[in-house]
């Protein structure tokens, strides 16, 4: 069968193709790494009766159906994007941190320079 | 008058079928339903009286643990892994054996809700579009709610009092469009119920609200009610300071503090009130702040009839308090459904998605069907009324 494949872009010039390796287990499940329930809900108790079905085989249980196929690679492909999403989230949310501390640095100094002694609030 | 034959039937049937998918919230519902073509229809104002046929109506509610709440995220893994199996269920249920013969539209809802859950069930209802070639039309949520309540009851031309988790508001229809005459201006008053219920930490089964309202029934002191704020504001009601309030009588009971004087007696320090009047208190306050604007709303219309839809429609304390207020005044009816099409379902979703589509609207593009979580009820053209 044609393998399903996912194309990132973005406007900073990122480009990402996504492929599914067939015989790696994590394109042979239907339980993703990324995709089930967060950790919130699972710490207050909760039971996960909200699983997806396990894949089917055909009759002589040879191989996966097609559409179960195609749903396994697709649940290993959703868990590349999501950990590609997430390493690009958390580089942006690093990367501002960073900004922010130099601003704060910068700010400092100017101040120091200007021959402020940090009381200009006290009135 | 209007022409609700526009779009004949499929394959020169003389009936029509559409399937509703709903997921707005933490219910997901998929629902059938079937028309017949008569004549009648082709020039009349007949929306409320299509003849309809519930051919299957199934509806499976994301749960969590008491003192939680649904998050979008769960809430939408639930529905995504639930909807393929619902729809086949439905359609088992239905006897539809070739949905691309038989089937004449797939409903879905658009909007208002949480943004993932919606996300979740309109993928399910674009891939089902592609894969049977059946036309799409996205429905407004309360849209949905007020003509499945008016098809049940056949309440022509009622003031709708819709009250949900989500959703609070005061409508009447005028000119093409569902009028809104009042609404919450912060929180929904479902929402109130079931974030006390959480507070109280009370099971989520089957629902907070119905829990809220099995304990208010055992309150001891029905004679004295707990004084909370009454936030009526013109046609407008505010619920949020109410929550707060009883949030912290809640949490003093709970900690037994005995200064509290509204909660323990001055002197000998003996608790004068319960959690189920805490319940029964909150109930009458907020359900006397909807009598009274839905009575304003029936003046202004000069109507008689109220239909209460939404979740909450389903509390009988509400239905009998409007009742009362509905015989005071000459001749007023009250109309109200049972749970099956009170709380989210999605053959209401189908009983106004294909009102729509007899009027000739439907999807001419996947851009159309993007989900929006806001989208007011007095946004939607209403084609199949006069």
């Amino acid at each position: 069968m044609t393998l399903p494949v996912a194309l990132y872009s973005a406007p900073d010039g990122v480009e990402k193709n996504f492929i599914p390796t067939p015989d790696d287990p994590r394109y042979l499940t239907t339980e993703g790494r990324t995709t089930g329930p967060s950790d919130h809900v699972l710490n207050a108790g909760q039971i996960d009766r909200d699983k997806p079905s396990d894949p089917k085989y055909t009759a002589d249980g040879s191989q996966l159906t097609y559409l179960s196929q195609l749903r396994t690679q697709l649940t290993g492909l959703q868990d590349d994007i999501n950990e590609f999403l997430t390493r690009r989230m958390e580089l942006a949310k690093n990367k501002k941190k960073a900004g922010a501390e130099e601003k704060r640095i910068q700010e400092e100094i100017n101040q120091l320079l200007d021959g402020g002694d940090g009381e200009e609030d006290a009135d | 008058m209007v022409n609700l034959n526009t779009i004949p039937p499929k394959n020169n049937r003389d009936f029509y079928i559409a399937i509703g998918l709903e997921g707005s919230a933490n219910k997901l519902g998929v629902g059938i339903v079937k028309h017949p073509l008569l004549p009648k229809h082709a020039n009349s104002d007949l929306s409320y009286d299509c003849g309809a046929e519930m051919l299957s109506n199934i509806r499976d509610t994301y749960m969590t643990p008491p003192g939680e709440g649904f998050l979008p995220r769960d809430t939408a893994r639930h529905h995504r892994n639930w909807c393929v199996r619902l729809i086949k269920q439905a359609m088992a249920e239905a006897g539809i054996k070739d949905p691309t013969l038989d089937v004449d539209v797939i409903c879905f809802t658009r909007g208002p809700g949480m943004g993932a859950p919606l996300h979740s069930v309109v993928i399910a209802a674009r891939t089902c579009s592609l894969l049977w070639d059946v036309p799409l039309v996205g429905v407004n949520h309360c849209i949905g709610h007020i003509e499945m309540g008016r098809e049940i009851t056949k309440a022509q031309n009622p003031v709708v009092l819709y009250v949900s988790g989500g959703n609070t508001q005061v409508i009447a229809y005028s000119e093409k469009r569902y009028r809104i005459f009042g609404e919450t201006l912060d929180i929904a008053i479902g929402n109130c119920l079931d974030r006390f219920a959480r507070t109280l930490k009370i099971p989520n089964e089957p629902s907070p609200g119905y829990n809220i309202e099995q304990l208010a029934k055992k309150a001891p002191h029905k004679d004295s009610l707990v004084e909370l704020p009454y936030t009526v504001k013109g046609m407008d009601l505010s619920m949020s300071g109410i929550l707060a309030s009883v949030d912290l009588l809640a949490k003093d009971l709970f900690k037994c503090n005995k200064k509290n004087k509204i909660l323990f007696d001055k002197k000998t320090g003996e608790q004068k009130v319960t959690v189920e009047d805490l319940c029964y208190s909150l109930q009458e306050n907020l359900f006397a702040m909807l009598v009274e604007i839905t009575e304003r709303a029936m003046a202004h219309v000069n109507s008689n009839q109220v239909l209460i839809v939404g979740g909450v429609g389903c509390n009988v304390r509400l239905q009998e308090m409007m009742a009362q207020m509905c015989k005071d005044r000459a001749n007023g009816q009250i109309h109200a459904t049972d749970n099956r099409f009170c709380i989210d379902n999605g053959v209401m979703i189908a009983q106004a998605g294909l009102l729509e589509y007899r009027m000739g609207g439907i999807v001419k593009d996947f851009s159309e069907t993007i989900v929006t979580q806001k989208f007011r009820t007095d946004e939607v053209y209403a084609a199949w009324r006069d």
